[in-house]
């Protein structure tokens, strides 16, 4: 696998915020997200409840729902373009051919009443595809791929499939239409610590086979770790942190991931070592609106940072948005009366060297 | 003190063309557990765990054994006079949002039991108030706020604070935490986990931990004891920390090699073990259960099933012929 | 001494509780103008059916120089066939509509309700029986029924004619709660609330009904619809012999005696207990589409 594999296409999200209506108006689930999804790499989004990461995941297939819609920025696609301006049929067609997705329950997301393969021709069906057969064959080869029985998984209903298996089919209705593209929400939750790591490895072998650019949503820090090349952390709608995966675990620079990786119970050294984050994540209504949106539980909170948004560092292939961090690199810089264009350090980051 | 003896339990399974078939959840399960004491449970979904956590708090039934709460043997009661000392033992679910009643405030979801107690003790109403303050300050909530809210009102973390407080209204002498972390915010998790802990020391409640995350287990009790449970069945059992660092089965070694590493952080352990995957599942259940998805499974695996106990020298008790330690979890690695 | 200074603190919580509910039930209302036309409705035909009755002289004066009589400022809908005002008519015909429609939905619920919930709460053999009792008297076809009932029975009074209707209705009702009672019970707090030894009163009346208080007060609202029409169907096919003035009475003294669906001269007799039938079912689908809101802590608070 490397950075130029000529068939996965780059994925640029630019400046691009979600809002949603409610009874207090229209409040932002997504402001202001930059983040790069480099060609033929796994890209690992980890957020809480709230912080808008799967918002951020349907925008990718222009799929936010009433009453979300996408205010502003640009979702560029290689090969298709901004997803945001496309409508209808177009739509429609992009999803499944060029963007796979596989639904945050992909237990819950088949048809109870029809077969794996009755779903598969429906599929196909819907995207006018003219091969049907090399269609069954393809889905056949790909479940057998990942360990399964693809003749018979076809003739499957939902309830004849366990959990593993079923998030395997969901993995397959995403990729037989040839999609490098592929979402993955939430894809080992609800799945026991063996077959949390099986499906994590067959991600990982298809991801590369294929030569797919792949966008993983989670809560969970291990799964993101297992699997991501690049890891992006959201909170409150705000991308917070993103670089390389070890880069990052190794050395977090924004408080948020460092008070989640402190958060999480480890199965050697000592126990007292875990601390818990104070307070709770943000809903939707208690997202402060201006300054920065995780002031409430950090540690290292400033007085500029009631009021400033936090400036965007740049520092090699990671970016930091925090004025602690900021004071720390650049003391010169006063960034509470300048708006937030400014420091954002616009271009494509490539953060690929290290691997 | 709560000890269980040769417990089983077997599910029979309507429908299918072949008519009923029967599942049994748990085959034979000893196990016991001190006042104030930390015991673990942890295997995959539909390994018995859950419902023997259901069995102790009396929401289900079983076939045969027998369980002693403090000193009274139950199959000496008739089974009404059993559900007293199974109320010792209070359930805390997995899912904190089904656990509450969203038509009822966090005041009234409290009074219904306290005002029972109160009955009971011969106490005042005033009694109750009070009581439903202190709890809350117990499971650290402010009592004027959460009081008078519904459910819907308060995050995952905070509601199953309230679950917890709810279940210690009947002073009871354990708590069976059923994956009680699963369900809330990562960054939360670490607070009630913190709650059992402190609960443990301050009212001496002991706590059955219910989990397929080893290292939760291993935060509630350093000092407990922790059962690996495979089909109904207990593989591996032992110290907290000697069944991490040193698993002889290869079923624990398992679910410990597919804890996600934290690449960066910590470094893959050595010997990590990748089970195949069971994937006939009508299999009759001669031998090892565990012997379909083992690695070093043996001919005397398939015909003979092992018994718990120390064989080979080992300082754990298992269920396995060919007993071998191998190091299968992360190391912390050099800081970047 | 203690408990006498506790107890207004006690009482006071609850009632606090209680002025919360109102408030947000004043809020769910506000939400929507046509719920509160709605309440309007239904509070004018309670007015009409307690206090109606009362304005009028026990015998409604007749002005036989205005059999038929068009509308007018004296008979804003106009005069029957012995020149007695319509209008008055359908006041004081609406208490026995209305009583019939209250003691038919309270039995419906009442039964219904507490059958299901008690089948579902204990299933086993309990459930068996009852639910076997249920598909029996659903299979009970209504309409004939109550044509044999009339032959021998006059449904006088409305009590009665309510407790008839009641009888038939209440089927539906115990099958739906009884499902509902399924599932919640399954849920966390109900077994919770098992595993905390409160009595099955307490869990059947405290958690579980509460959670169906939308299901059951919808139910409630459409059998008074339902019994409305119950009984103003029979009426008007002149299958029960009537003694007293009501709605029904009144549609069928105005096709079948005045020809309304023939000559225009008796048409504001006919339409004016269908208007009013027509006003009553609006007012209540109206707060009906309150109800999921009212009982949903969730979205009465917002």
């Amino acid at each position: 696998m490397s950075v130029t594999d000529k068939r996965a296409p780059g994925v640029r999200i630019s400046d691009l915020s979600v809002v949603y209506r409610t009874q207090a108006g229209e409040l932002p689930a997504v402001r202001g997200v930059d983040l790069e999804l480099v060609p033929g790499t796994i890209t690992g989004v980890v957020g809480e409840s709230g912080s808008g990461k799967s918002t951020l995941a349907l925008s990718l297939l222009n799929a936010v729902q009433p009453p979300g819609r996408i205010s502003s920025g640009s979702v560029e696609i290689d090969g298709l373009g901004d997803v945001v301006s496309l409508t209808g049929d177009n739509l429609r067609k992009a999803r499944g051919r060029h963007v796979g997705y596989v639904f945050q329950a992909a237990q819950n997301s088949l048809n109870p009443l029809k077969t794996v393969g009755k779903q598969l021709l429906d599929l196909g069906r819907s995207h006018d595809v003219d091969d049907l057969p090399g269609l069954v064959k393809e889905a056949r080869s790909l479940l057998d791929r990942m360990g399964m029985d693809g003749a018979r998984v076809l003739d499957s209903h939902q309830h004849e499939l366990s959990g593993g298996m079923r998030q395997r089919v969901g993995i397959m209705l995403a990729l037989v239409l040839n999609a490098h593209i592929v979402v993955l929400d939430e894809p080992t939750t609800a799945l026991d610590m063996i077959t949390q790591a099986t499906i994590l490895r067959i991600i990982r072998e298809v991801h590369e086979e294929r030569g797919l650019t792949t966008l993983v949503i989670t809560h969970d820090l291990g799964v993101v770790a297992e699997i991501a090349d690049r890891l992006a952390v959201m909170y409150g709608g705000r991308l917070v942190e993103q670089g390389p995966t070890r880069e990052v675990l190794g050395a977090p620079k924004h408080p948020y991931t460092r008070g989640l990786l402190q958060a999480i119970p480890r199965l050697v050294g000592d126990i007292d070592e875990a601390r818990a984050l104070p307070g709770r994540p943000p809903t939707l209504g208690t997202i402060p609106p201006d300054g920065c949106v995780f002031r409430e539980r950090c540690a290292v909170r400033m007085d500029v940072c009631e009021t400033g948004e936090p400036p965007v560092l740049t520092i090699g292939p990671r970016i930091v948005a925090c004025h602690a961090e900021a004071g720390e690199r650049e003391p010169e810089s006063e960034p509470a009366e300048e708006p937030e264009k400014e420091t954002v350090t616009t271009g494509p980051v490539r953060g690929e060297e290290q691997a | 003190m709560i000890t269980g003896k040769g417990i089983t339990k077997t599910f029979r399974q309507r429908g299918g063309m072949l008519g009923a078939r029967d599942v049994p959840a748990l085959r034979g399960v000893d196990f016991s557990i001190e006042k104030g004491g930390a015991v673990s449970f942890i295997g995959e979904s539909g390994c018995g765990k859950t419902t023997l956590g259901r069995i102790l708090a009396g929401l289900e039934s079983y076939d045969s054994g027998e369980i002693v709460i403090d000193g009274v043997p139950m199959s000496s009661l008739r089974p009404k006079q059993r559900q007293p000392h199974f109320r010792r033992v209070q359930l805390i679910h997995q899912d904190p949002y089904s656990a509450l009643n969203p038509a009822r405030t966090i005041h009234q979801t409290l009074d219904a039991p306290l005002s029972l107690r109160a009955k009971q003790t011969g106490r005042p109403r005033s009694w109750m108030d009070e009581r439903a303050e202190e709890l809350l300050g117990l499971v650290g909530l402010d009592p004027g706020y959460v009081l008078p809210r519904y459910p819907h009102q308060l995050s995952g973390g905070m509601r199953q604070r309230v679950v917890i407080a709810r279940a210690l209204t009947v002073d009871p002498d354990m708590l069976v935490a059923d994956e009680a972390t699963s369900m809330i915010d990562v960054s939360l998790r670490l607070g009630i986990l913190a709650l059992l802990k402190d609960l443990r020391d301050r009212l001496g409640v002991s706590v059955l931990f219910i989990t397929h995350d080893v290292a939760t287990a291993r935060y509630i009790g350093l000092d407990g004891e922790l059962y690996v449970i495979y089909r109904g069945q207990v593989v591996e059992r032992g110290p907290v920390e000697t069944i991490i660092s040193d698993p002889v089965h290869p079923y624990t070694q398992s679910l410990l090699s597919a804890i996600p590493v934290l690449h960066g952080l910590e470094a893959p352990g050595a010997e990590r073990v990748v089970p195949t995957e069971a994937i006939d599942a009508g299999r009759p259940d001669t031998g090892c259960l565990f012997a379909a998805r083992c690695p070093f499974r043996t001919d005397r695996c398939e015909s003979e099933r092992p018994v718990l106990g120390h064989d080979g020298g080992t300082a754990q008790e298992h269920a396995c012929f060919h007993p071998q330690r191998r190091s299968v979890v992360a190391t912390p690695a050099v800081r970047l | 001494m203690t408990a006498t200074t506790i107890m207004p603190e006690a009482r006071s919580a609850s009632s606090a509780l209680r002025r919360n509910f109102w408030r947000g039930v004043w809020r769910v209302m506000k939400r929507k103008p046509s719920r509160m036309a709605g309440v309007v409705i239904m509070a004018g035909f309670a007015f009409m059916g307690i206090f109606g009755p009362m304005l009028y002289p026990e015998r409604l004066p007749r002005d036989t120089n205005a059999l038929y009589a068009s509308p007018s400022w004296a008979h804003p809908f106009g005069t029957d066939f012995e020149g007695t005002d319509v209008l008055a008519l359908v006041v004081t015909g609406s208490r026995y509509v209305l009583l019939t429609g209250l003691v038919t939905a309270v039995i419906t619920v009442v039964l219904g309700a507490g059958i299901g919930l008690f089948a579902g709460f204990r299933r086993g053999r309990w459930d068996s029986v009852l639910m076997r009792i249920t598909d029996m008297k659903l299979t009970i076809p209504g309409l004939p029924l109550l044509l044999v009932l009339s032959t021998i029975w006059k449904f006088t009074s409305a009590i009665e004619m309510g407790l008839v209707l009641g009888l038939l209705g209440w089927g539906g009702v115990a099958r739906a709660v009884r499902s509902q009672t399924l599932s919640l019970r399954e849920r966390g707090f109900v077994e919770a609330a098992r595993g905390l030894g409160l009595s099955t009163t307490h869990i059947i009346g405290r958690e579980l009904l509460p959670s169906m208080a939308p299901y059951i007060a919808m139910n409630m609202l459409i059998a008074v619809t339902g019994a409305v029409y119950a009984q103003v169907g029979l009426f008007f096919l002149g299958v029960l012999p009537f003694e007293a003035n009501n709605w029904g009475v009144m549609l069928n003294l105005a096709v079948f005696g005045g020809g309304a669906l023939t000559t225009t001269a008796a048409l504001p007799y006919l339409l004016a207990p269908l208007l009013a039938i027509l006003l009553l079912t609006l007012g209540i689908v109206l707060v009906v589409d309150a109800m999921d809101e009212i009982f949903n802590p969730r979205l009465r608070e917002e």
